[in-house]
This record gives structure tokens, sequence and C-alpha cells, in this order.
């Protein structure tokens, strides 16, 4: 009984899934994602690996339940995933495309507690809470173009957390900010990971974010009819240290599946 | 020169060059072909002491502000579930764009005949001027939401009905007050056209009948109202979008530069 509930909390199975956005089914089809198979334990921090176009973002998006699959198994928790949900959050690369522009920093934070119609007191509770945690204190009555691309970052996470979700998707969330700020940030969420334990799906390009956030990192090989070829664990302890011979040797290993 | 460039003193000498300009082909056709700025005033006082022209100004943006608020009002929830409804915007969207191309002038006599001589078909004329462009404008708007604020709204939990209310219209909302913004011009020129043919009081019958008389500075005097009543309420929509609106991103043309 006690392996069925540590296997319960949140864990994601992933088994033969596979995505085509052709109406064929049998023949020459040509699959985005093919077989993809892969477990993910609750409270894991996992990060997927590859290069552009490799489909790890149409993975994560089938995950948050934006793209059907066209075949396989996707459960969470032994529930099959067919639609969005509460539980499954999503924070998107371009802060200025999901984030809602006619509200400030703290309504874009209570939007899916108004959603649920939680009392405004309660509300307010929880989005001081969240916007602390970001470190937006003080930036709660600006509205998102007043903020920088890092704060944006800031806001999307803190607007996701605030729903309380079990499982955090986050599609290359700073790819788009400048190095000294996504330094900070990446930093910043090993720290509000291993404080909300909240299981993490990162999707990332870059080699070296992935070795210093993720416990498990998947490769994905290049596409079409792409899957997760390799997964390495990254045992370093937190913070990791780029600068580390462990961390040096682990990424000329990943590195070398990207130079053939 | 640099007091050239405050504005009291630029915006002074262009009305003083424009009065003169006028002033100066007054004189040169005669006040027959063109009534200069003295006679068009006494011209205006005439219309004014006896009161037909606050009442012409009052019928006419009675018409335009009851066809317009009424048009916008219907055209803002077709908009949006033209755009939110594939299946009805496949229909529907030649259909718009067929039927956009044809002026509301053109209906005239129609609309007489379908809504009689009263202020009905008046009223639906600016109505079909409204309508169309307010349409376009609120589909346009729906169809650039970003795919990532409905998908975000979805995962944190939002019903199809909350996303349309809290995501699709606010987002949607700059478009929708540039239509009903742009639906006011074809709503003047609308009126007028229909003053003209089928009315007996209002600008545009102010304009269209001193041709009887010969009354050119009358004609210059309708004129001025119009460009006046439709500069004023632009102005005034204008300055309610930016205060009211102004965390939906509506901008206005007019906004002063910071």
């Amino acid at each position: 009984m006690s392996t069925l509930a540590s296997q319960s909390q949140h864990t994601i199975q992933i088994e033969k899934l596979r995505k085509s956005y052709s109406e064929q089914t049998a023949g020459d089809v040509h699959y985005i994602i093919k077989d993809v198979n892969l477990v993910i334990k609750g409270g894991e921090f996992f990060v997927l690996l590859g290069p552009s176009g490799c489909g790890k973002s149409t993975l994560l998006n089938m995950i948050a339940g934006f793209v059907s699959k066209s075949g396989g198994n996707l459960k969470v928790d032994n529930v099959e995933i067919d639609r969005p949900g509460r539980d499954r959050a999503v924070v998107f690369q371009q802060a200025d495309s999901s984030l809602f522009p006619w509200l400030t920093v703290r309504e874009n934070v209570e939007f899916g507690l108004r959603m649920k119609k939680t009392p405004k007191a309660e509300r307010r509770k929880i989005s001081d809470r969240y916007i602390g945690l970001v470190g937006l204190n003080g930036h709660e009555e600006k509205f998102p173009k007043e903020l920088s691309g890092g704060m944006k970052q800031r806001v999307q996470l803190a607007r996701v957390l605030a729903n309380d979700p079990a499982i955090l998707l986050m599609d290359e969330p700073f790819g788009a900010l400048d190095a000294m700020t996504r330094r900070t940030m990446q930093k910043e969420l090993v720290n509000i990971w291993r404080e909300t334990h909240k299981t993490v799906i990162f999707v990332t390009h870059d080699i070296q974010e992935a070795l210093l956030l993720g416990e498990r990192i998947g490769i994905m090989s290049v596409g079409p009819s792409s899957n997760i070829t390799d997964i390495y664990d990254n045992a370093l302890p937190f913070p990791r240290d780029v600068a580390s011979p462990e961390f040096y040797s682990l990424y000329n290993q990943i590195q070398g599946h990207f130079e053939e | 020169m640099k007091w050239v460039e405050k504005k009291w003193v630029s915006v002074s000498l262009l009305w003083i060059a424009a009065l003169g300009i006028w002033q100066l082909g007054a004189a040169i056709y005669g006040p027959d072909v063109i009534p200069g700025p003295w006679a068009t005033l006494k011209g205006g006082r005439e219309l004014v002491s006896d009161g037909t022209l606050m009442q012409y100004i009052g019928i006419s943006f009675y018409r335009v502000l009851v066809g317009w608020v009424l048009g916008s009002l219907l055209a803002v929830p077709v908009g949006l579930i033209i755009g939110k409804v594939n299946i009805i915007r496949i229909f529907a969207e030649p259909f718009l764009n067929f039927i956009r191309f044809i002026p509301p002038i053109a209906f005239i006599t129609l609309f007489l005949v379908w809504f009689g001589i009263g202020e009905q078909s008046k009223i639906a004329l600016i109505m079909y001027a409204t309508f169309f462009i307010v349409v376009l404008n609120t589909l346009t708007g729906v169809m650039s939401v970003e795919e990532d604020k409905i998908r975000s709204a979805r995962s944190m939990g939002a019903s199809e009905w909350q996303i349309l209310l809290h995501v699709i219209v606010p987002a949607t909302t700059p478009y929708i007050f540039t239509g009903i913004r742009l639906a006011m011009g074809t709503s003047y020129m609308a009126i007028i056209g229909a003053e003209m043919i089928a009315s007996n009081e209002g600008v545009g019958y102010l304009i269209w009948n001193s041709r009887l008389f010969f009354r050119t500075d009358w004609i210059f005097v309708g004129l001025f109202c119009l460009g006046f009543m439709g500069f004023f309420t632009d102005r005034l929509f204008g300055w309610f979008g930016r205060r009211v609106l102004y965390r939906y991103g509506v901008v206005s043309v007019a906004a002063r530069k910071r």
C-alpha cells in the first residue's frame, strides 16, 4: 500500500505517446513525436533538453492538455489527460503574450482564484504570499507593461503558483531574458521549487540551464518522430556550481549527444 | 523662433491663416459662390435667432447617437460570436465582406419603404452604417487574441464563458473601441444623406434646403456645424476611452506626446 501511495503523488506516466498532425492513421505518417515513454515522479524537477524543433514543446503542450495525442497513454495519477486542468500550470516563454496587460500584477496573480470565486480577503492573502515569494513586493499595483522581462516572468510564476498546482510546466521561460537576469531567475526557481515541492517539467535547449536546474534530464532527439533517447541523473547538490569538475564532465557528456 | 513651436501660437496662426484664405476666396469669387467668414457668421446668427439651428443640430445629433449606440450594442456581441465560433465565421465572413462595400446611402430608398418615413428609417440607416464596421473590428480583435492568453486562462481553471468574459472581451476592447469610433464618422455621413433626401429637419436638411433660396452662407453654417459636432463627439469619446479604458490599452490618435 505504501508504494502505491507514494506513486500517486502526482506521477506523470507517459507510454508510447505519439503526435501527428496528419489525418491518416496507417502507412507513411509524419510524427512530431513518436513512442515517447517517460515516468516523472511527484516532486521531481525534470528537464526536457533538445534542439529547436525536436517536439519538446509539443510534448509539454500535450501534458498541459492543449494538444491532443494521436496515440499512446498520458496519465497523471492514473487519470488520462485530455484537457487543460488547474493541477497542471503552464509558464509560457513569452510573458507578453500570456499575461493579461489590462490587469495589475496583483490582479494577474489573483486571476485563477477569481475564476474559482475565492473570497476577496483570501485572494489577497494568497496573492500577497506568492508576490512575496517571487520578490515582487511593492510592484502589486503596476501593469505588466511597466515591468522588465524578468519581472514579467516572476508575475507568470506567481500567477500559476497562486492556484496551487501539483505540476509546473515551463516552456523555455527564461529564453528571452538577458544572461544575468536568467541566472538570477534560475536560482530563484530552484529555491521556489524546493520550498513548494511542485513537480516541474522544464523545457530548454540550453545545456547549462538544464544542468543547473534538473534532477533528471531527458534528451530529445531531432525530429521528425522524435523521442527521449537518454535520461541523465543529475545528483549534484544545490546550489550548483558551473565551475565544478562534476558539472563540467556532465556538460561534456550531454554535449556529445548534439555534436554528431 | 522657439515661440512658433508653442501650441497655442501655432494653432492661432493656423486659424488666422485659414480665415485669411477663406476671406480672400470670398473677396475674389463673391459672396454667392463663397460666403466669407463674416457672411457665414451673419447667416448663422439668423438661424440661431429663430431657433432652427439648435433644433436641427439637436435632431441630427439625436439620430446619430441613437442609431450609433444601438448599432454598436448589437454589433459587439455579434462580432464576438462570429470571431469565437469558427463555423459561424466561415459562413459570415464572405457575407460581411460583401455587404460592407454597400454604402448606407444606397439603402435610403429601401429603408424608407421598409421602415417608413419617420425616425425609424433614419435610425435604422445609422445602425446599418455602424454595424458592419464595429462587427469587423470586433471580429478582428477576437481573432488576434494570443493563443497563450486563452491557454493560460484555461489551465488556471477558467470556463469557456469566463474566458470570453475575462480574456477575450478585455483583450478585444481596443479593437471594439476603434470600430465604434470609426463608425461615428460613417454615421454622420449617413445621416446627412438621409436628411437630404427624406427629412424636413436636421443639419442635412438645412444644407440641402438652402439651395432653394441660394443661401450658400447657410450651407456653410451647416458644414461648420457638422464639423464641430463630429469633432467634439470624437474628442469626447476619445477622452472617455483614455480615461475609463486606459488599462485595456485604448490609445487615442489625439493623445498627446509625453
